[in-house]
C-alpha cells in the first residue's frame, strides 16, 4: 500500500494489488479460501465472467421483450402496478 | 426522489494508509463493492429501467430492451466511470457508428504468435498483457486504458452488471407473475 512509485510503467505489485481486489468480486472468491490464483487465471476468469453476464443480459432482454409484447394487450396496467410496488 | 443514503456514506473510513493516493483507491474499491449492492441502487436502477422500457413504446425488440437496460445502467452510474460514459455516448451516436466507422476501422488484427519463448517471467507478462487486452475489449470504452485504471473500471463494471442481471430478472419474474394472475384464460385452467 505504501509504494506507489511511478516507474514510467506499471509496477507489478500495483497490478497484483488491483487484481486481488478484483478477485473478491468474482464468484470464485466465495468458493476458495486461499488467494492462490495466478494473475492470468484471474484475468481469464474475469473475462469469461463478464461474457456470461452479457449473455444473461441478452437472455433477459429476450424474455422481457416477449413479456412486454404479450403484456400490452392483456393488462396494460401491470407495469404501472409494478412500478408502484417497487 | 430517493436520496442515496445507503452506499455513499461509508466510503472513506480507512485511516491506516499514509499516502492519499492509496487511501483514495482503497476507499474507492470499498465503495465500489458496496455501492452496487445496496437496495437503494437497485431501486433507482429499477425505476430508470422501467422508464426506459416504457419509452420504447410498448413492443420493443430484444435489442432495444438491452439498449434501454444498458443506458439505464449507465445513468445510474452517474457518469462517474469511463464505461458508463462510453455507453451514454454510444447511445447518442449509435447509428452513425454502426454504419460508418465501427466495423470498417477496427479490423480484427491478430498479432503474430509468440516467436521464441523468452524467460518464463517475460512470457507470463506477455500473457497477462494479452488478457488485459481482451478485458479492455469487453468493458465499454476501455480499450486503450492502462492496466490499473482498466482493473478499476472492470471491478465497477462487474458489480454493475451483477445488479443489472438481478434487477432484470426480478422484473421479468414480476411481469410473468402478473400475466399469469391477471386473466389469461387458455393458460390457467387449473385452479
Amino acid at each position: 500500500m505504501s509504494s506507489r512509485r511511478s516507474r514510467g510503467g506499471v509496477s507489478e505489485e500495483e497490478i497484483n494489488e488491483l487484481i486481488s481486489r478484483l478477485q473478491t468480486l468474482l464468484p470464485s472468491a466465495r468458493r476458495r479460501g486461499g488467494s492462490q490464483a495466478s494473475t492470468t487465471k484471474l484475468l481469464k476468469e474475469t473475462c469469461s465472467y463478464i461474457k456470461s453476464l452479457h449473455r444473461e443480459v441478452d437472455d433477459l432482454s429476450d424474455r422481457l421483450s416477449d413479456l412486454m409484447a404479450t403484456m400490452d394487450h392483456n393488462s396494460p396496467g401491470a407495469e404501472i402496478i409494478r412500478s408502484l410496488l417497487r | 426522489m430517493i436520496s442515496l443514503g445507503g452506499g455513499d456514506g461509508g466510503g472513506g473510513s480507512s485511516s491506516s494508509s499514509s499516502s492519499s493516493a492509496s487511501r483514495k483507491s482503497s476507499s474507492r474499491a470499498k465503495a465500489t463493492q458496496t455501492k452496487w449492492r445496496t437496495g437503494t441502487q437497485q431501486k433507482i436502477y429499477g425505476r430508470r429501467l422501467l422508464d426506459a422500457l416504457r419509452a420504447t413504446g410498448g413492443a420493443p425488440q430484444p435489442r432495444a430492451v438491452k439498449a434501454a437496460a444498458d443506458s439505464a445502467l449507465a445513468l445510474t452510474a452517474r457518469g462517474q466511470t469511463r464505461w458508463s460514459r462510453a455507453i451514454l455516448l454510444s447511445t447518442c451516436r449509435r447509428r452513425v457508428l454502426v454504419k460508418a466507422g465501427g466495423k470498417i476501422r477496427r479490423r480484427h488484427h491478430r498479432r503474430p504468435a509468440k516467436a521464441a519463448a523468452l524467460e518464463p517471467a517475460a512470457l507470463k507478462e506477455r500473457k497477462v498483457k494479452e488478457r488485459l487486452r481482451v478485458l479492455g475489449r469487453l468493458v465499454p470504452g476501455c480499450r486503450k486504458l492502462p492496466a490499473p485504471a482498466l482493473l478499476e473500471e472492470t471491478a465497477d463494471y462487474v458489480a454493475a452488471l451483477e445488479m443489472q442481471v438481478k434487477t432484470m430478472r426480478a422484473l421479468a419474474d414480476a411481469l410473468a407473475a402478473a400475466q399469469l394472475s391477471s386473466a389469461s384464460p387458455p393458460e390457467t385452467e387449473r385452479s
